[in-house]
């Protein structure tokens, strides 16, 4: 059965000035949603799929991202307004 | 004899209609006429000719509610022509607010603002618990004109305690927060502020997070009893989400007869689809007629880092950003080796190429000749490249020193333009006042003339004044501003349609304690009237006015 996947990731500038990574999924049924990490999620989403680049992300599954966003001990990935 | 008359200016009046040339009398505070020739004499006179005379601009999302207390001119944003603000964003306001639940706030407070310690302790005397206790401690005292919001954060401190930040409400906690928002609002508030979205110090969600719909949803009653805004922080960096939570502001919009307004909504290449796809649905929404107002900034957002932290700026080069990972012993070691550097470098401009890091500026530097550089000015001066800069830079000033990437998001002129000329578009967000060690909130309206009129000519003169003055007004419903008209209170700014902008960001020192902040002057605006009093000028800078008042909605 297939899964969603990750098809792309780009650094943007966050709203406080610090950069953070938009990570795009694509679904089973070819919608493509958004998640934006900050560094230090950023960085363990890297670690966990064994990658050095962005571009190292693509095609990993979304399951990477969910444990990172799931990881009790993370940093929120959020900013503030 | 008149106060004011301010002679032979460009009337852009607020409401869009055409400029048109003439004068403006002011007298008690009020105009007492618009147009034509005056005669007679003023106490004061302006010439403006050759210049626009136009309603005092209104910055509806600010944090100055230290800085209020200290800088009763709220600098700089008095010089850019700003006469009213609204703040107590974001869930967070100094009032209502026990003595014992100060530290807890002040510390929500510094997580946003950055502000010193010396800010909160020591710069002004905490001489209320109540709202309409803390309206009194700004009424008579301010340059400008304020128009505060209760923050849904101190509301819930009041009323639950500790437990503010751990829990729902129950059924007698809410009835208490309804009327202790009550009280703020006969006492001034404009409205009631809230956020799915900030942290507190600890980066643990602020005590309003932890409310359910039924919560807002009866704060929102309160609202409703007396017409006013609530002003919500929406997840931003999910669009999805973003849509859930206009979708939840329409409900209670029409349900309770009430404004809503949400920031911020920007534009990045990362999320090409985030501003068109929210924008589509706030517009379904009015259509139904509810008032869910999305609040976008002019500004671009630039990023800034230092290799004190790694920065996902270096993403995509991955020898340093696997080195600026490092612990800081380890990171610093290898950046002081020859060979890593020369690694480093090589990466960063491979076959000689420097455009990457060329165009850098720095931001902060214990070396104030160096602040403003590009790292191509600082290479060619070292004879080395931006890179090994950067490199050298860095370790000279034990990684203390802030480079600054401008323009890396909601910078497109050509989609920002347009968004910013939307009629559903409510411009501002400028969190002015906020994120003060991090970058300057100020100068956004001098950067919608400069690069949305007279550079991009998205908007007209006449439209981009009315947008930030009487639509700001009407949307916030704030009696009285945001119009030249006889009879209306006479907040008023001249300016130079031609030259208006904001200047560069530069490092002050300014803050209470000697505490670092990021400033823009102005330049173009060359004077500043609240209430008929001038309160600054190109010619004389500040004044010793305080003719600011608490606006009542």
């Amino acid at each position: 059965m297939s899964e969603p996947v990750i098809v792309d990731a780009l650094v943007a500038p966050g709203h406080d000035g610090e950069a953070v990574l938009v990570v795009r999924v694509e679904h089973e049924n070819g919608v493509v949603d958004s998640v934006t990490l900050d560094g230090r999620a950023a960085a363990r989403l890297l670690a966990e799929c064994r990658a050095e680049t962005t571009e190292a992300l693509r095609g990993h599954p979304w399951r990477r991202l969910l444990s990172v966003l799931e990881d009790p001990t993370r940093e929120p990935s959020r900013e503030n307004g | 004899m008149r106060d004011i008359i301010i002679r032979n200016g460009t009337i852009v009046d607020g409401t869009g209609m055409l400029a048109f040339r003439g004068d403006v009398g002011i007298d008690g505070g009020r105009l007492v006429r618009v147009g034509g020739k005056l005669a007679g004499e003023a106490r004061r006179e302006i010439d403006a000719t050759g210049r626009v005379v136009a309603p005092g601009f209104i910055d509806p999302h600010t944090h100055f509610d230290a800085q209020l207390l200290f800088d009763a001119q709220a600098k700089p944003a008095l010089e850019h022509g700003v006469t009213t603000v609204v703040h107590g964003n974001c869930s967070l306001s100094l009032a209502p607010l026990r003595a014992g639940d100060r530290g807890k706030l002040v510390r929500m407070f510094q997580q946003i603002e950055e502000m010193p310690d010396a800010a909160f302790d020591g710069a002004f005397e905490w001489t209320w618990e109540g709202f309409g206790e803390y309206v009194d401690a700004l009424r008579g005292r301010v340059a400008l004109n304020v128009a505060p919001l209760a923050g849904h954060s101190p509301l819930r401190l009041w009323a639950m305690g500790e437990d503010a930040a751990m829990r729902a409400a129950t059924a007698d906690e809410i009835a208490t927060m309804q009327n202790l928002l009550r009280e703020c609002l006969e006492a001034g508030a404009v409205g009631l502020s809230t956020s799915f979205v900030d942290m507190d110090e600890n980066l643990a969600p602020v005590p309003c997070r932890h409310a359910h719909h039924a919560e807002l949803d009866a704060l929102s009653a309160v609202l409703g009893e007396y017409g006013r805004m609530l002003q919500v922080v929406p997840e931003f960096y999910n669009t999805d989400v973003t849509i859930a939570r206009v979708d939840q502001l329409a409900l209670l919009s029409l349900a309770h007869g009430i404004p809503t307004t949400f920031s911020p909504l920007f534009d990045s290449a990362a999320v090409p689809d985030n501003v068109p796809r929210v924008l589509d649905r706030v517009a379904e929404h009015f259509a139904r007629g509810a008032r869910v107002w999305p609040q976008v900034q002019t500004r671009p957002i630039d990023i800034s880092f230092s290799f004190e932290v790694a920065s996902l700026y270096f993403i995509q080069l991955p020898m340093w950003y696997l080195i600026l990972r490092m612990p800081r012993d380890q990171r610093v070691g290898l950046l002081a080796n020859e060979g890593t550097r020369k690694g480093l470098v090589d990466a960063a401009e491979p076959g000689g190429d420097t455009s990457r890091f060329a165009g850098l500026r720095v931001r902060d530097s214990r070396d104030p000749k160096r602040v403003g550089k590009t790292l191509g000015e600082i290479a060619e001066e070292r004879g080395t490249t931006p890179a090994a800069a950067m490199i050298d830079l860095s370790l000279e000033e034990d990684l203390g020193i802030h480079f600054l990437a401008e323009r890396m998001g909601h910078e497109d002129p050509s989609r920002i333009g347009p968004v910013l000329a939307n009629d559903l578009v409510h411009i501002g967000a400028s969190d002015g006042g906020a994120h003060i060690q991090s970058f300057a909130t100020y100068g956004d309206t001098g950067y919608l003339f400069s690069e949305f009129v007279r550079k991009g000519r998205y908007l007209s003169l006449e439209q981009a004044v009315r947008k930030i003055t009487r639509d700001t007004a009407q949307i916030w419903g704030l009696p009285d501003r945001g119009e030249l008209r006889p009879g209306m209170a006479a907040d008023v700014v001249v300016f130079d349609a031609d030259a208006i902008a904001r200047g560069d960001e530069v490092p002050a020192h300014d803050m209470p304690g000697e505490g670092m902040r990021y400033v823009r002057g102005s330049s173009g605006v060359e004077c500043v009237i609240v209430n008929g009093e001038v309160c600054w000028s190109g010619k004389d800078g500040y004044t010793d006015a305080r003719p600011g008042i608490v606006i009542h909605a």
